[in-house]
């Protein structure tokens, strides 16, 4: 039975947003380096366990990290399909650049003509949509889905091309009922690329982490929920053994957004 | 008055076309077999190297058409075929879609870098594998992935540069259609090339006869007159064609 009100498990941010979402939607989280939106993806991913299949896409952790992590939250992740995109792309693609590098270097001998591929891939057919859509399009139940991190996808698609792996996800989401979130670098990519994955989402909460006097400081801040601009919330964040939470009552620190380069 | 210099001489094999050739393909040559489809251009390649093998030259059949599987069992059709040319070694099959794909020449038209690669390829393994006869099958095949008039004229530079240098005879295959008129896609193929033979399929009172025309080559001497061809299972037989009936749309 899907809990429409476990987003991030966190009640204060859950209880305003899940009361405006439609049944299938799309997220995106934003959030520069070091401001904690890889573990807040893995509490959205954690969130629906025992509610919903998970999917877990990481675009540049090794698994064992990324399960590592879960656990030292607490969050069990063998409910959870970790799918290793990087490593995929690295076997497929990367290490295939590699043997035609040096089969262009070195040249190549007989048996290596005659015999298989090294790495037993061939051509470079791999393709990162296809992969995760492939997967989406077996599943036939509600479901969550995580993509930490659409950057990844950015280095090898064109925007227009991870546009429309977000319009992909979003139409399968408002289909059977799923939830998804992109997560997104805020500072790597043109705001443009950004603004329309933000466009697409029904929900937009970014991470910041802003330096006051010597720690940094966390703002959690619901920037959009579709329809509902009334839900848009700014609340001071931080992590605790249980993974994140805010602090309702207090100031959240000043936040500039930066302007794209 | 100096003697005049006596080519080293790559007998093909098949005794036709030696007695044209006055012995056989200057060795080092590149060679256009150029024909249309059916003509019996493949079947002369692979008895130019099969002939080759048994001799102890070791021969080398680059196929881009055709799998070397698929080949083989058709060469097995032949009686002058022996299975244990192919498990010694003394006769090599490559398919060229696995070479490219290994060298990651994946562009549909190949850039000159690629065309380097792929020359530096084709010469690193006749001369590691001390190949003396050469087939590649087609050159059309190839050239329609080079596509540039001036990269096909240096790719057969170079190719052939390379072959010769190695004392490696080389048969390219080019399919053209049965209208006459020119033996390659390109038309420049023919101009690079030591030697051209023509094959053609002639009509002459409602059957089609297989014509061969040694049409140039380069360092010899030979007859310019056409053969008929006649593929047994023991070769290619030649035949002087008797002009008494003139064939139809011949060349």
């Amino acid at each position: 039975m899907v809990d429409p009100h476990r987003i991030f498990g966190i009640p204060e941010v859950d209880g305003p947003i899940s009361t405006a979402l439609p049944p299938g939607w799309l997220a995106v989280l934003t959030g520069s380096s070091a401001s904690g939106a890889p573990l807040l993806a893995k509490q959205f991913a954690h969130a629906g366990v025992g509610s919903l299949p998970v999917l877990f896409y990481t675009t540049y952790e090794r698994t064992i990290d990324v399960k590592k992590a879960f656990e030292d939250f607490g969050w069990d992740p063998s409910s959870i399909q970790v799918v290793n995109l990087a490593d995929e792309y690295y076997e497929r693609v990367l290490i295939r650049g590699l043997e035609v590098a040096t089969a262009r270097e070195k040249g190549l001998s007989l048996a290596q003509i005659t015999g298989d591929s090294p790495s037993g891939h061939t051509g470079s057919a791999f393709s990162l949509t296809s992969r995760m859509l492939s997967d989406l399009a077996a599943i036939d139940t509600p479901f969550r889905l995580v993509l930490d991190s659409v950057d990844f996808f950015f280095e090898v698609l064109s925007p227009a091309d991870v546009t429309t792996v977000a319009r992909q996800i979003r139409f399968r989401c408002q289909t059977i009922g799923g939830h998804a979130m992109l997560a997104v670098h805020s500072r790597a990519h043109d705001t443009r690329v950004v603004g329309a994955l933000e466009d697409l989402a029904d929900v937009v909460v970014d991470l910041r982490a802003t330096p006051q006097g010597r720690k940094y400081e966390h703002t959690l801040s619901v920037e959009k929920v579709r329809n509902r601009p009334d839900l848009q919330q700014i609340a001071r964040a931080r992590v605790t053994e249980q993974g994140w939470v805010v602090d309702p009552g207090a100031d959240p620190p000043a936040v500039h957004r930066p302007t794209s380069p | 008055m100096a003697p005049a210099t006596v080519l080293d001489r790559c007998a093909t094999g098949v005794e036709g076309l030696d007695n044209i050739l006055y012995g056989g393909v200057p060795r080092g040559n590149m060679v256009l077999v150029a024909g249309s489809v059916g003509t019996g251009k493949t079947t002369l390649s692979l008895e130019f190297l099969v002939r080759g093998a048994e001799r102890g030259e070791r021969s080398l059949f680059v196929s881009v058409t055709e799998s070397s599987d698929k080949l083989i069992q058709n060469l097995s059709t032949f009686e002058f075929f022996r299975t244990d040319l192919v498990t010694n070694g003394s006769l090599v099959f490559v398919d060229l879609p696995v070479l490219y794909e290994r060298l990651g020449l994946e562009h549909e038209e190949l850039t000159p870098d690629e065309i380097a690669i792929l020359i530096r390829t084709i010469r690193d393994l006749v001369r590691s594998l001390g190949i003396k006869r050469l087939v590649l099958d087609s050159l059309t095949s190839v050239c329609y992935r080079i596509r540039r008039d001036e990269r096909i004229r240096d790719f057969m530079l170079r190719l052939g540069q390379e072959l010769s240098e190695a004392g490696c005879t080389s048969l390219l295959v080019s399919e053209i259609g049965p209208t006459p008129g020119r033996y390659s896609l390109h038309g420049v193929e023919e101009a690079i090339v030591d030697g051209v033979i023509l094959l053609w399929n002639a009509r002459r009172q409602g059957d089609i006869l297989r014509v061969l025309q040694v049409i140039k080559m380069r360092g010899t001497a030979h007859s310019q007159a056409q053969y008929v061809v006649e593929l047994t299972p023991i070769g290619m037989l030649l035949a002087p064609h008797l002009k008494g009936g003139r064939p139809e749309g011949g060349m």
